[in-house]
C-alpha cells in the first residue's frame, strides 16, 4: 500500500473510534521532566504523540508485573483451575525499539513450553506504533531497532509541521483501522522526508564501538574483565534496571491464602536479577552472590546467552535501564569499556 | 499479530500456547516412610491414574496449595505400578509442608521436567555412580532402572557418601544392592563414629581402590555442589574423558519450563538443558561447578 498522510486531529479521531471499540492505552505524560507511561485513554485529547521513553515498557500489558496463574479451592475435594485472562486491547504510541523489545519477549515465551498467559494477551493486541524524541540514553541504533518493518497494525512519522503524520500500514487490522479516516497519499517529498529522517535516527550519536551481531562473540572474551567489579562497584543492586526493561522478563511465584485459608491464589509477579536472593538456593548457597557476578551476569543474557539461544538480542537499546539508574549504569559505556580494553576479537579469535 | 506469533525460532516450528502450562495435577499419598530425622519419603500416584511416564534424572515441580512450589527430583524408576516416589528435605516452607502431610493427602505435581540421565549412553558401559548425601535420591531412580535391565550394562559401582550414620538413606535397598555379586557398592562417612564400621573419610577417598576402565566407564555424579570439583578431579585422574563424566545440578527454580530465569547458568537453563550435563558442556561455564 503506498504511504498515506493523515493530521493529528484524525489520529485523535482514530483513537476515539478506538476507544468506542475497546480498550486503549497510550503515553501520558506523567508530573516531572520527561516522565511519560502507557495508560489507559479516557479522552484522545490525553495521548501524547511526541515523547523520548515510558518509564516502564509495553510488555506490562502482556506480562503484567502481578498476575494470578491458578486459583485454587482447599476443602474436601479441592479445586484447581487455570486463570488465563486476556482481552482486546489497543497500544498506541509504541517506539520502534519498544517494538522490538516485545518480539523479543514473543520469541521467549513461545519457545519450548508455550506460555498461554502472555501469548494470548499478546494474540489479542493491536498495536500503533509512533516515531520518537531520541535523548541522551538511546541507542537503538546500534541494536538495530531504530526501523523495524513488522509488529505493527499502523505505523506514524511526524512530518515536519508536526501537524501532519505519514501512516506505514503494517496488517491488515491496519487497514481496518484506516477505515472512515480521512488520509490523503503522502507526496514525493513527503516520502522522502521519511528517509532522511530515519537517516538521522540511526546516525544517532551515542552507540556502540561494535555491530551488534558480534556481541556474542565479542563477550566471550570478556568473562574475566575487571571492568565488571569497576561498574557493580556503585551498583546498589536494587533491580531497577531489570523492572523497567522491555526485554528483562523473569519471574517469581507466590501464593496467597484469602483470610478464611480455604481459597487462594498463585501469582507471578516481575523479579530481576541484579537481586541478591535471585540465584539462592533453600541451603543457602548463593550462585550469584556478589554484584559483580550479578552485573556481569545481566550483560550476559542480554547479548550473549540469549541471543545465542534464540539468534536475537536482549537489548533494544532503549536506554530505561541508565535512565532509571541512581548510579547511571550505561550499557553503552560498560560494553564500550570492555572493547576498549579487551579488543574486538573475543576469547575465540583474541 | 497472530500471524507473527506462529513464526519459528531457529527454524523449529513454535509450540502451541499451553494454557494448563503452570497447572499442576492431583496426586495422592499412598505411603510415608521416615528416612531419615530430615529426608522422609513420599510414594505417590496421580489422581487421575495417567502415569507420569518420567525417566530417573527427571523432576517434577510439587506444589502443596497456599504455601507454593519446590522442584524435586524423581525418587524412582517409572515401573508398571504407576506409582512413583519423592524424597524430600525439610528445608523451608514447601518441604516443610511436605513433612506434614499424612498418607491420603494430595500434592500438585508440575511436569516430568529436565532431561534425565541419557540411559541409552550408559548401555554396555561401566558405571561408576557417586553420590553424596541427598544426591543419591536422584542416582536411586537410575539405579532402579539399570538393574531393572542389569543385562544391558557392564560393571556397576556405586559410591556413596553420607555425614552421619543417621543420614543413611534407603538403608534397606541399599543392603539390598550391596549383596548383589553384580553391584560394587562402597559407602563411606565424613568422620569416624561410634555407630559406624565401614570406611571413613570423603567420598574421594573412595578412589584410590578402584579399579576401572576408563575409556569404558561413565561416572555418573550427584552431590552438594561442594563435592563436584573434588570427584571431578579424581575423574579426571583416572582417565575418565569429560563427556563421560555426567552431573546433575541443582539451581533456584521457579516455573522448571525455561520460562522464569532462576536456574539459568551461563547460556544454559538448568530446567531445560539439564538438569543432568556432561562435564564437557560444563567446564567453561564459570557458573557452573
Ligand atoms: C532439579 C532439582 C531437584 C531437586 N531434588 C530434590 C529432592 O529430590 N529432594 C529434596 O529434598 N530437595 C530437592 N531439591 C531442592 C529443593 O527444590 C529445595 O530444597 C526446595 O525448593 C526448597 O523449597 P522450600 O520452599 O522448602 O524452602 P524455603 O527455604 O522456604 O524456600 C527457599 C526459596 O528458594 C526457592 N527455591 C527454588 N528452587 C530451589 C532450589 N533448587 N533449592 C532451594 N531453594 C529453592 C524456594 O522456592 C523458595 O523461594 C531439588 C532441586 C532441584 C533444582
Ligand atoms: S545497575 Fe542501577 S538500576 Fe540496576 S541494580 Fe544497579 S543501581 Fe539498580
Ligand atoms: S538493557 Fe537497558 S537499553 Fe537494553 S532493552 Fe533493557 S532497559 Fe533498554
Ligand atoms: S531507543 Fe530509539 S526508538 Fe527508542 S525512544 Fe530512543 S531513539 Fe526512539
Ligand atoms: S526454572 Fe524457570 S527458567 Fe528454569
Amino acid at each position: 500500500m503506498t504511504l498515506q498522510v493523515i493530521s493529528v486531529a484524525e489520529i485523535r479521531g482514530l483513537l476515539a473510534q478506538l476507544m468506542e471499540q475497546g480498550r486503549v492505552v497510550a503515553p501520558h505524560k506523567r508530573p516531572g521532566d520527561r516522565q511519560w507511561a502507557f495508560e489507559d485513554l479516557t479522552d484522545p485529547a490525553d495521548a501524547v504523540l511526541q515523547y523520548t521513553t515510558t518509564i516502564i515498557p509495553a510488555k506490562k500489558y502482556a506480562f503484567p508485573p502481578k498476575e494470578t496463574l491458578l486459583r485454587y479451592e482447599l476443602g474436601q475435594a479441592p479445586s484447581v483451575t487455570a486463570v488465563v485472562d486476556s482481552e482486546p486491547l489497543v497500544l498506541f504510541g509504541v517506539h520502534t525499539c519498544d517494538l522490538y523489545g516485545l518480539t523479543a519477549l514473543d520469541t521467549a515465551f513461545a519457545d519450548h513450553f508455550a506460555d498461554a498467559n502472555y501469548l494470548e494477551k499478546r494474540a489479542k493486541m493491536r498495536i500503533i506504533g509512533i516515531e520518537c524524541v531520541p535523548d541522551e540514553w538511546c541507542f537503538c541504533a546500534s541494536m538495530g531497532t531504530a526501523t523495524i518493518d513488522s509488529g505493527y497494525e499502523l505505523f506514524l512519522t511526524p512530518l515536519p509541521d508536526e501537524e501532519h503524520y505519514i501512516v506505514e500500514v503494517g496488517s491488515d487490522a491496519g487497514d481496518e483501522m484506516l477505515k472512515g479516516i480521512a488520509s490523503r497519499e503522502a507526496t514525493a517529498g513527503e516520502v522522502s522526508y521519511l528517509k532522511t529522517h530515519l537517516n538521522r535516527k540511526i546516525t544517532q550519536e551515542r552507540h556502540l564501538d561494535s555491530d551488534y551481531t558480534a556481541l556474542p562473540l565479542l563477550f566471550t572474551g570478556f568473562a574475566e574483565s575487571p571492568v565488571w567489579e569497576k561498574w557493580a562497584e556503585k551498583c546498589y543492586g536494587c533491580g531497577t534496571c531489570n523492572l523497567t526493561c522491555p526485554t528483562c522478563f523473569c519471574w517469581d511465584v507466590l501464593d496467597e491464602m484469602g483470610l478464611a485459608l480455604t481459597t487462594g491464589e498463585r501469582r507471578r509477579e516481575w523479579d530481576g536479577c541484579m537481586l541478591e536472593g535471585f540465584a539462592r538456593v533453600a541451603t543457602g548457597e548463593n550462585f550469584r552472590e556478589n554484584r559483580t557476578e550479578r552485573l556481569r551476569h545481566r550483560f550476559f543474557r542480554k547479548y550473549a546467552y540469549l541471543f545465542t539461544r534464540y539468534g536475537k538480542p536482549y537489548c533494544c537499546g532503549c536506554g530505561r535501564c541508565v535512565r532509571q539508574c541512581l548510579v547511571k549504569i550505561d550499557p553503552v559505556g560498560v560494553i564500550n569499556e570492555l572493547i576498549a580494553a579487551h579488543g574486538k576479537g573475543g576469547a575465540l579469535i583474541g | 499479530m497472530a500471524d507473527q506469533l506462529s513464526t519459528t525460532v531457529h527454524g523449529e516450528a513454535q509450540h502451541p500456547p499451553q494454557r494448563d502450562l503452570y497447572l499442576p495435577r492431583r496426586a495422592d499419598i499412598l505411603e510415608i516412610v521416615e528416612e531419615t530425622p530430615q529426608e522422609r519419603l513420599l510414594r505417590l500416584k496421580m489422581a487421575d491414574g495417567v502415569p507420569l511416564g518420567h525417566k530417573p534424572g527427571q523432576f517434577v515441580q510439587v506444589c502443596c496449595f497456599g504455601i507454593g512450589e519446590a522442584p524435586i527430583s524423581m525418587a524412582s524408576a517409572a515401573d508398571a505400578s504407576g506409582t512413583f516416589d519423592l524424597c524430600v528435605r525439610r528445608v523451608g516452607n514447601v518441604t516443610g509442608a511436605l513433612h506434614k502431610t499424612v498418607v491420603g493427602d494430595t500434592v500438585g505435581i508440575r511436569g516430568p521436567y529436565g532431561n534425565g540421565f541419557p540411559l541409552e549412553t550408559l548401555a554396555d558401559r561401566d558405571l561408576l555412580i557417586i553420590g553424596g548425601g541427598i544426591g543419591l535420591v536422584p542416582l536411586r531412580g537410575l539405579i532402579q532402572a539399570i538393574l531393572a535391565q542389569r543385562e544391558l550394562y557392564r560393571k556397576v559401582t556405586i559410591l556413596y557418601g553420607f555425614k552421619r550414620p543417621e543420614e543413611m538413606l534407603f538403608r534397606d535397598e541399599l543392603a539390598a544392592w550391596g549383596a548383589r555379586e553384580d553391584v560394587d557398592l562402597r559407602l563411606t562417612i565424613d568422620r569416624a563414629h561410634p555407630d559406624w564400621s565401614g570406611h571413613v573419610g570423603v567420598i574421594t577417598t573412595l578412589f584410590p581402590d578402584l579399579a576401572l576402565d576408563a575409556a569404558m566407564t561413565k561416572a555418573i555424579v550427584v552431590g552438594p555442589p561442594i563435592m563436584y570439583q573434588f570427584v571431578i578431579t579424581e575423574c579426571r585422574l583416572k582417565g575418565i574423558a569429560d563427556e563421560n563424566i555426567l552431573l546433575s545440578l541443582e539451581r533456584h527454580m521457579k516455573c522448571g519450563v525455561g520460562k522464569c530465569g532462576h536456574c539459568q547458568i551461563n547460556g544454559k537453563y538448568c530446567c531445560l538443558d539439564g538438569p543432568v550435563f556432561s562435564f564437557s558442556e560444563l567446564k567453561y561455564l564459570w557458573e557452573a561447578i
